[in-house]
Protein backbone atom coordinates (compact mmCIF):
# COMPACT_ATOMS: atom_id res chain seq x y z
CA UNK A 1 0.00 0.00 0.00
CA UNK A 2 1.20 3.72 -1.05
CA UNK A 3 1.05 6.96 0.37
CA UNK A 4 -1.47 7.78 -2.49
CA UNK A 5 0.71 9.75 -4.71
CA UNK A 6 -1.14 8.77 -8.40
CA UNK A 7 -4.27 9.18 -6.23
CA UNK A 8 -4.10 12.46 -5.57
CA UNK A 9 -3.15 13.06 -9.09
CA UNK A 10 -6.38 11.46 -10.47
CA UNK A 11 -8.05 13.16 -8.17
CA UNK A 12 -6.88 16.40 -9.38
CA UNK A 13 -6.67 15.73 -13.33
CA UNK A 14 -9.59 13.77 -13.42
CA UNK A 15 -11.84 14.64 -9.99
CA UNK A 16 -12.52 11.01 -9.32
CA UNK A 17 -11.08 8.62 -6.70
CA UNK A 18 -9.40 5.65 -7.89
CA UNK A 19 -10.19 2.95 -4.93
CA UNK A 20 -7.84 0.23 -6.67
CA UNK A 21 -4.66 1.94 -6.71
CA UNK A 22 -1.43 -0.30 -7.39
CA UNK A 23 1.99 0.57 -7.48
CA UNK A 24 3.04 3.24 -10.44
CA UNK A 25 5.83 1.38 -12.28
CA UNK A 26 8.18 4.20 -13.13
CA UNK A 27 7.16 7.64 -13.97
CA UNK A 28 3.29 8.31 -14.81
CA UNK A 29 2.40 11.73 -16.17
CA UNK A 30 -0.73 13.75 -15.56
CA UNK A 31 -1.57 17.38 -16.76
CA UNK A 32 -3.86 19.77 -16.22
CA UNK A 33 -4.57 23.12 -17.25
CA UNK A 34 -5.33 25.99 -14.65
CA UNK A 35 -5.59 29.69 -14.35
CA UNK A 36 -3.66 31.85 -11.99
CA UNK A 37 -4.23 35.59 -12.08
CA UNK A 38 -5.60 35.22 -15.08
CA UNK A 39 -3.09 33.15 -17.01
CA UNK A 40 -3.54 29.80 -18.21
CA UNK A 41 -1.28 27.75 -17.35
CA UNK A 42 -0.32 23.61 -18.15
CA UNK A 43 1.09 22.22 -15.28
CA UNK A 44 2.27 18.92 -16.59
CA UNK A 45 3.02 16.72 -13.18
CA UNK A 46 5.31 13.75 -13.08
CA UNK A 47 4.25 10.76 -10.73
CA UNK A 48 7.32 9.07 -9.29
CA UNK A 49 6.75 5.25 -8.51
CA UNK A 50 7.87 5.07 -4.33
CA UNK A 51 9.29 2.02 -4.44
CA UNK A 52 12.52 1.61 -3.36
CA UNK A 53 14.18 -0.58 -6.67
CA UNK A 54 12.56 3.04 -8.69
CA UNK A 55 14.22 5.23 -6.62
CA UNK A 56 17.57 5.73 -8.37
CA UNK A 57 16.18 6.45 -11.81
CA UNK A 58 13.20 8.51 -10.78
CA UNK A 59 15.76 10.80 -8.83
CA UNK A 60 16.45 12.00 -12.44
CA UNK A 61 12.79 13.34 -12.99
CA UNK A 62 13.29 16.24 -9.74
CA UNK A 63 16.06 18.13 -11.75
CA UNK A 64 14.33 20.87 -13.63
CA UNK A 65 10.97 20.77 -11.39
CA UNK A 66 9.45 23.95 -10.74
CA UNK A 67 7.81 22.88 -7.37
CA UNK A 68 7.49 19.27 -5.89
CA UNK A 69 5.03 17.54 -3.96
CA UNK A 70 5.76 15.61 -0.82
CA UNK A 71 3.11 13.27 0.11
CA UNK A 72 2.89 10.88 3.39
CA UNK A 73 0.19 8.77 5.06
CA UNK A 74 -0.85 10.19 8.30
CA UNK A 75 -1.83 7.28 9.22
CA UNK A 76 1.40 5.17 8.74
CA UNK A 77 3.90 6.73 11.06
CA UNK A 78 7.03 5.34 9.33
CA UNK A 79 6.11 7.37 5.91
CA UNK A 80 6.22 10.29 7.97
CA UNK A 81 9.44 9.12 9.63
CA UNK A 82 10.93 8.55 5.64
CA UNK A 83 9.84 12.42 5.04
CA UNK A 84 13.55 13.87 5.70
CA UNK A 85 15.61 11.81 3.62
CA UNK A 86 12.63 12.48 0.71
CA UNK A 87 13.42 16.23 1.44
CA UNK A 88 17.13 15.86 1.24
CA UNK A 89 17.33 14.21 -2.08
CA UNK A 90 14.64 16.86 -3.42
CA UNK A 91 16.72 19.99 -2.08
CA UNK A 92 19.77 18.27 -3.96
CA UNK A 93 18.45 17.43 -6.79
CA UNK A 94 16.45 20.98 -7.35
CA UNK A 95 16.79 24.49 -7.54
CA UNK A 96 17.25 26.67 -4.66
CA UNK A 97 13.73 28.16 -6.06
CA UNK A 98 11.89 24.97 -6.52
CA UNK A 99 8.57 24.90 -4.03
CA UNK A 100 8.28 22.09 -2.59
CA UNK A 101 4.66 21.37 -0.64
CA UNK A 102 4.30 18.53 1.86
CA UNK A 103 0.77 16.62 1.80
CA UNK A 104 -0.72 14.33 4.90
CA UNK A 105 -2.38 12.36 2.44
CA UNK A 106 -5.77 10.02 3.43
CA UNK A 107 -7.28 12.85 6.10
CA UNK A 108 -10.49 11.41 5.48
CA UNK A 109 -8.97 8.34 7.87
CA UNK A 110 -9.00 10.60 11.04
CA UNK A 111 -9.85 7.50 13.42
CA UNK A 112 -6.81 5.86 12.41
CA UNK A 113 -4.26 8.78 12.87
CA UNK A 114 -0.74 8.01 13.61
CA UNK A 115 1.09 11.69 12.83
CA UNK A 116 -0.17 14.66 14.60
CA UNK A 117 -1.75 17.79 12.30
CA UNK A 118 0.53 19.81 14.61
CA UNK A 119 3.97 17.85 14.19
CA UNK A 120 3.66 17.57 10.66
CA UNK A 121 2.89 21.50 10.30
CA UNK A 122 6.51 22.09 12.62
CA UNK A 123 8.34 19.67 10.35
CA UNK A 124 7.20 21.68 7.60
CA UNK A 125 7.93 25.16 9.16
CA UNK A 126 11.13 24.07 10.13
CA UNK A 127 12.13 23.37 7.03
CA UNK A 128 10.54 25.87 4.83
CA UNK A 129 7.81 23.95 3.19
CA UNK A 130 3.92 23.81 2.29
CA UNK A 131 1.63 22.19 4.34
CA UNK A 132 -1.31 20.52 4.15
CA UNK A 133 -3.80 17.32 5.08
CA UNK A 134 -5.44 15.95 2.22
CA UNK A 135 -7.94 13.54 1.19
CA UNK A 136 -7.29 12.27 -2.06
CA UNK A 137 -10.34 9.58 -1.45
CA UNK A 138 -13.29 12.86 -0.97
CA UNK A 139 -10.77 15.41 -2.37
CA UNK A 140 -10.51 17.66 0.63
CA UNK A 141 -7.42 20.24 -0.15
CA UNK A 142 -6.57 18.26 -3.63
CA UNK A 143 -7.41 21.32 -5.69
CA UNK A 144 -5.93 23.75 -3.03
CA UNK A 145 -2.61 21.75 -2.72
CA UNK A 146 -1.87 21.86 -6.57
CA UNK A 147 -2.89 25.57 -6.94
CA UNK A 148 -1.35 26.43 -4.33
CA UNK A 149 2.21 24.83 -5.51
CA UNK A 150 1.18 26.60 -8.97
CA UNK A 151 0.44 30.36 -7.49
CA UNK A 152 3.65 30.14 -5.27
CA UNK A 153 5.67 29.00 -8.43
CA UNK A 154 4.08 31.85 -10.49
CA UNK A 155 4.81 34.45 -7.76
CA UNK A 156 8.57 33.24 -7.68
CA UNK A 157 8.79 33.94 -11.60
CA UNK A 158 7.22 37.50 -10.81
CA UNK A 159 9.73 38.41 -7.96
CA UNK A 160 11.98 37.25 -10.41
CA UNK A 161 13.14 34.74 -8.18
CA UNK A 162 12.85 32.08 -10.72
CA UNK A 163 14.56 32.80 -13.81
CA UNK A 164 12.69 31.47 -17.08
CA UNK A 165 15.60 31.46 -19.08
CA UNK A 166 17.58 29.19 -16.41
CA UNK A 167 17.83 25.60 -18.09
CA UNK A 168 16.38 23.73 -15.38
CA UNK A 169 13.51 26.47 -14.47
CA UNK A 170 10.77 23.75 -14.98
CA UNK A 171 8.92 26.58 -16.80
CA UNK A 172 8.48 27.36 -20.18
CA UNK A 173 6.79 30.46 -21.38
CA UNK A 174 4.60 30.24 -24.78
CA UNK A 175 3.74 33.96 -26.23
CA UNK A 176 -0.12 33.79 -26.78
CA UNK A 177 -0.90 33.18 -30.69
CA UNK A 178 -4.19 33.95 -31.97
CA UNK A 179 -6.78 30.69 -31.52
CA UNK A 180 -3.97 29.58 -28.46
CA UNK A 181 -4.01 29.93 -24.69
CA UNK A 182 -1.25 31.06 -22.96
CA UNK A 183 0.34 28.36 -21.66
CA UNK A 184 3.76 28.12 -19.04
CA UNK A 185 4.11 25.12 -17.92
CA UNK A 186 5.72 25.10 -14.15
CA UNK A 187 6.11 21.18 -13.66
CA UNK A 188 5.04 20.15 -10.47
CA UNK A 189 6.05 17.15 -9.70
CA UNK A 190 4.20 14.80 -7.42
CA UNK A 191 7.42 13.25 -5.06
CA UNK A 192 7.29 10.61 -3.00
CA UNK A 193 7.45 9.48 0.48
CA UNK A 194 6.60 5.67 1.43
CA UNK B 1 5.55 16.26 -23.60
CA UNK B 2 2.34 14.17 -22.00
CA UNK B 3 2.94 10.97 -23.22
CA UNK B 4 4.87 8.52 -21.77
CA UNK B 5 5.96 7.33 -24.94
CA UNK B 6 7.96 10.15 -26.39
CA UNK B 7 9.93 10.78 -23.03
CA UNK B 8 13.74 10.63 -23.62
CA UNK B 9 16.46 9.52 -21.18
CA UNK B 10 19.26 12.40 -20.30
CA UNK B 11 22.62 10.89 -21.82
CA UNK B 12 24.10 11.13 -18.40
CA UNK B 13 21.66 9.29 -16.56
CA UNK B 14 22.26 6.41 -19.87
CA UNK B 15 26.09 6.54 -19.09
CA UNK B 16 25.73 6.37 -15.49
CA UNK B 17 23.72 2.91 -15.17
CA UNK B 18 25.51 1.67 -17.97
CA UNK B 19 29.14 2.16 -15.72
CA UNK B 20 26.92 0.46 -13.23
CA UNK B 21 25.69 -2.25 -15.30
CA UNK B 22 29.34 -3.27 -16.63
CA UNK B 23 31.67 -2.81 -14.10
CA UNK B 24 29.20 -5.74 -12.53
CA UNK B 25 29.64 -7.34 -15.59
CA UNK B 26 33.17 -7.59 -15.54
CA UNK B 27 33.02 -8.52 -11.90
CA UNK B 28 30.73 -11.47 -13.09
CA UNK B 29 27.90 -10.61 -10.99
CA UNK B 30 24.93 -8.34 -12.23
CA UNK B 31 22.43 -7.82 -9.75
CA UNK B 32 18.85 -7.34 -11.18
CA UNK B 33 18.57 -3.99 -9.93
CA UNK B 34 21.67 -2.72 -12.27
CA UNK B 35 19.87 -4.51 -14.99
CA UNK B 36 16.76 -3.45 -14.80
CA UNK B 37 17.85 0.42 -13.99
CA UNK B 38 20.12 0.04 -17.72
CA UNK B 39 17.49 -1.33 -19.74
CA UNK B 40 15.02 1.41 -18.01
CA UNK B 41 17.25 3.88 -19.39
CA UNK B 42 17.83 1.82 -22.57
CA UNK B 43 14.34 1.66 -23.48
CA UNK B 44 13.69 5.87 -23.12
CA UNK B 45 16.75 6.34 -25.64
CA UNK B 46 16.82 8.10 -28.70
CA UNK B 47 18.23 5.76 -30.41
CA UNK B 48 16.17 2.10 -31.99
CA UNK B 49 19.78 -0.08 -30.88
CA UNK B 50 19.50 0.81 -27.84
CA UNK B 51 15.99 0.39 -27.01
CA UNK B 52 16.81 -3.01 -28.77
CA UNK B 53 19.16 -3.83 -26.41
CA UNK B 54 17.30 -2.75 -23.51
CA UNK B 55 14.61 -4.88 -24.73
CA UNK B 56 16.65 -8.39 -24.81
CA UNK B 57 17.81 -7.27 -21.18
CA UNK B 58 13.97 -6.94 -19.93
CA UNK B 59 13.40 -10.23 -21.50
CA UNK B 60 16.38 -11.74 -19.26
CA UNK B 61 15.38 -9.97 -16.83
CA UNK B 62 11.35 -11.43 -17.42
CA UNK B 63 12.75 -15.14 -17.30
CA UNK B 64 15.22 -15.06 -14.47
CA UNK B 65 13.03 -12.77 -11.78
CA UNK B 66 9.69 -13.29 -11.49
CA UNK B 67 9.03 -10.89 -8.67
CA UNK B 68 9.90 -8.12 -11.05
CA UNK B 69 7.16 -9.37 -13.99
CA UNK B 70 5.11 -6.47 -13.90
CA UNK B 71 7.68 -3.84 -14.06
CA UNK B 72 9.38 -6.20 -17.14
CA UNK B 73 6.23 -6.29 -19.08
CA UNK B 74 5.21 -2.64 -19.10
CA UNK B 75 8.83 -1.58 -20.06
CA UNK B 76 8.83 -4.63 -22.61
CA UNK B 77 6.01 -2.96 -23.91
CA UNK B 78 7.13 0.68 -24.13
CA UNK B 79 10.23 0.04 -25.53
CA UNK B 80 8.55 -2.09 -28.17
CA UNK B 81 6.20 0.65 -29.09
CA UNK B 82 8.96 3.21 -29.51
CA UNK B 83 10.52 1.37 -31.51
CA UNK B 84 6.84 0.86 -33.86
CA UNK B 85 6.85 -2.49 -33.19
CA UNK B 86 3.14 -2.15 -32.22
CA UNK B 87 1.92 -5.99 -32.16
CA UNK B 88 4.06 -6.97 -29.75
CA UNK B 89 3.54 -3.81 -27.35
CA UNK B 90 -0.16 -4.64 -27.71
CA UNK B 91 1.03 -8.38 -26.54
CA UNK B 92 2.89 -7.22 -23.45
CA UNK B 93 0.04 -4.93 -22.52
CA UNK B 94 -1.99 -7.73 -22.94
CA UNK B 95 -0.59 -9.68 -20.77
CA UNK B 96 -0.30 -7.82 -18.12
CA UNK B 97 -3.89 -6.54 -18.03
CA UNK B 98 -4.44 -10.29 -17.71
CA UNK B 99 -3.16 -10.32 -14.24
CA UNK B 100 -4.22 -6.45 -13.32
CA UNK B 101 -7.06 -5.89 -15.55
CA UNK B 102 -8.20 -2.58 -14.15
CA UNK B 103 -4.63 -1.04 -13.98
CA UNK B 104 -4.96 3.14 -14.87
CA UNK B 105 -1.27 3.38 -15.41
CA UNK B 106 -1.49 0.47 -18.16
CA UNK B 107 -4.72 1.12 -19.27
CA UNK B 108 -3.50 4.67 -20.41
CA UNK B 109 -0.37 3.10 -22.28
CA UNK B 110 -2.73 0.75 -24.07
CA UNK B 111 -5.12 3.78 -25.42
CA UNK B 112 -1.38 5.78 -26.20
CA UNK B 113 -0.44 2.70 -28.17
CA UNK B 114 -3.65 2.22 -30.07
CA UNK B 115 -3.48 5.84 -31.00
CA UNK B 116 -0.33 5.83 -32.40
CA UNK B 117 -1.14 2.22 -34.67
CA UNK B 118 -4.42 4.19 -35.83
CA UNK B 119 -2.44 7.29 -36.60
CA UNK B 120 0.38 5.52 -38.59
CA UNK B 121 -1.73 3.26 -40.08
CA UNK B 122 -4.18 6.44 -41.51
CA UNK B 123 -0.91 7.81 -42.55
CA UNK B 124 -0.09 5.00 -44.42
CA UNK B 125 -3.48 4.47 -46.53
CA UNK B 126 -2.99 8.44 -47.09
CA UNK B 127 0.62 7.77 -48.86
CA UNK B 128 -0.49 5.07 -50.26
CA UNK B 129 -3.63 6.86 -51.93
CA UNK B 130 -1.23 10.16 -52.63
CA UNK B 131 0.60 7.77 -54.87
CA UNK B 132 -2.23 5.92 -56.58
CA UNK B 133 -2.93 9.52 -57.56
CA UNK B 134 0.65 9.89 -58.71
CA UNK B 135 0.53 6.64 -60.65
CA UNK B 136 -2.80 7.77 -62.31
CA UNK B 137 -1.58 10.96 -63.02
CA UNK B 138 1.47 9.38 -64.67
CA UNK B 139 -0.40 6.99 -66.99
CA UNK B 140 -2.49 9.96 -67.96
CA UNK B 141 0.64 11.52 -69.01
Amino acid sequence: MGVGKSCLLHQFTEKKFMADCPHTIGVEFGTRIIEVAGQKIKLQIWDTAGQERFRAVTRSYYRGAAGALMVYDITRRSTYNHLSSWLTDTRNLTNPSTVIFLIGNKSDLDGQRDVTYEEAKQFADENGLMFVEASAKTGQNVEEAFLETAKKIYQSIQDGRLDLNAAESGVQHKPASPGRPLAAPPAARDNCAC
Amino acid sequence: MDDVLDEVVSSEDLQKFEKVFHEQLHQGKVTHKAQFEYAWCLVRSKYPTDIRKGILLLKELFNSHPEGKRDYLFYLAIGNARIKEYNKASHYVKSFLEIEPANQQVLALERQINKRMEKEGLLEIAFCSSDECRCRRSSLL
